[in-house]
């Protein structure tokens, strides 16, 4: 929910369901505009629209087990899966979370009674990026990373690419373990030789 | 660093996804004919509508009731949409002495921001920065967004941060923070600044 009691709420959180909200909140409003325009013209003509015969006409000719019914029991079924599936299916977090707890070894108070240091993904997946492209064999590479893992798709002028996917890896997990991931996402990597 | 209304949506969409749900597996039942049979509703092969629709929407108080419906729904509908956008919420002025006869202080927290912002922007490897301030003078709250090159020192730059900015700002404020929370992003530019050292080829042994 949008906060309102001014304080913050976690930086590291899951999908926010904005379109499918949007969506039924649209659909919403359009279905109570519909409705409030058809009683006013009710009201000031005296008479429904005749907009409404048709629908009318439609509803007054169908049985329970026309097929009519069964596709609109259908689509209500499958439209409500869909909106249970997403309101349940938590979707994955926006960000890493970042150790802090060895960058003050002095000892001192913790300068907040809360603290919380993430990296975003698309910052993860930068610094994988930057860290292989400084590995001696590498033409050019591509990163994406989620919370548990991280791909690198690098292109290498290289014939024989012998142990390049291991140097790739093992560079890029130590730079990730330097900047203080925790835990630290897997890393995984496909080499292609542009030779 | 924004607030999103991800709670609500959950809750809503949840409680629209049951009720749909529902009425599709009872309106499905009625078709089949088997809720005929476990709570003796009307037959399967029956009309759906038995008498005049006219009868049954004609009275004032029917249209004025789907009125008010109407209204209700729309205004849901529009709310939350509303409620997507994202929302700052930060901070109001925040008064950090109030003596009564003696007269109060008050400072605006994006003054304070704004001093935070300076004072990250000089820190080694940052590219940019963003503050927000939250919570009371008392029990604030600060939201900072870094982003850096992609050579900083992750671990480095926060132990500066922890021990120079957030102290600085508790300081300012004269209580401890209440809560801190620190985004890194890395910049999509390639660091090129730095010394770069040429091989001359020679060999030394």
């Amino acid at each position: 929910m949008s906060r309102r009691d001014g304080r913050s709420t976690r930086l590291q959180h899951r999908p926010s369901r904005a379109v499918p909200a949007l969506i039924v909140g649209i659909l919403l409003l359009a279905a109570g505009v519909v409705l409030v325009w058809l009683t006013i013209a009710r009201l000031v003509n005296g008479i429904w629209p005749t907009v409404l015969q048709g629908p009318r006409d439609w509803l007054t000719s169908l049985v329970w087990n026309s097929p009519g019914v069964w596709g609109i029991g259908i689509a209500a079924v499958v439209v409500g899966v869909i909106l249970l599936l997403c309101a349940i299916i938590p979707g994955g977090f926006n960000a890493l979370t970042v150790n802090d707890a060895g960058s003050n070894p002095g000892g001192k108070a913790a300068p907040a009674q809360e603290q919380e240091t993430v990296m975003t993904r698309r910052a993860v997946a930068r610094l994988a990026k930057a860290q292989c492209s400084q590995i001696d064999g590498v033409g050019s590479a591509s990163a994406t990373a989620t919370t548990k893992r991280v791909h690198l798709s690098v292109q290498t002028p290289l014939h024989d690419t012998g142990d390049l996917r291991n140097r790739v890896t093992d560079s890029v997990r130590k730079s990730l373990k330097t900047a203080g991931l925790n835990p630290v996402p897997r890393v995984t990597a496909t080499i292609q030789s542009k030779g | 660093m924004r607030q999103t209304a991800g709670t609500l949506n959950r809750i809503w969409l949840t409680l629209l996804g049951l009720v749909v749900l529902v009425a599709g597996i009872v309106l499905l039942l009625q078709a089949s004919g088997s809720l005929h049979a476990l709570l003796n509703t009307a037959r399967s092969g029956n009309r759906i509508v038995t008498g005049d629709l006219h009868a049954v929407f004609a009275p004032s108080w029917v249209v004025a009731i789907m009125l008010v419906v109407g209204v209700i729904i729309g205004l849901l509908g529009l709310l939350w949409v509303i409620t997507q956008i994202p929302r700052k919420n930060a901070a109001r002025t925040y008064r950090l002495h109030d003596d009564g006869g003696e007269g109060f202080t008050v400072c605006e927290p994006s003054v304070l921001a704004t001093a935070v912002e300076n004072q990250v922007n000089t820190l080694p490897g940052v590219v940019t920065s963003s503050a927000l301030l939250r919570g009371t003078a008392n029990a604030a709250d600060l939201t900072l967004k870094v982003t850096v090159n992609d050579r900083t020192d992750v671990q480095d730059l926060i132990h500066r941060i922890e021990t120079s900015t957030l102290p600085d700002l508790s300081r300012a404020l004269e209580a401890p923070l209440q809560r801190s929370r620190l985004q890194i992003d890395v910049s999509g530019r390639t660091q090129s600044t730095g010394t770069v050292v040429h091989s001359t080829g020679t060999v030394v042994q």
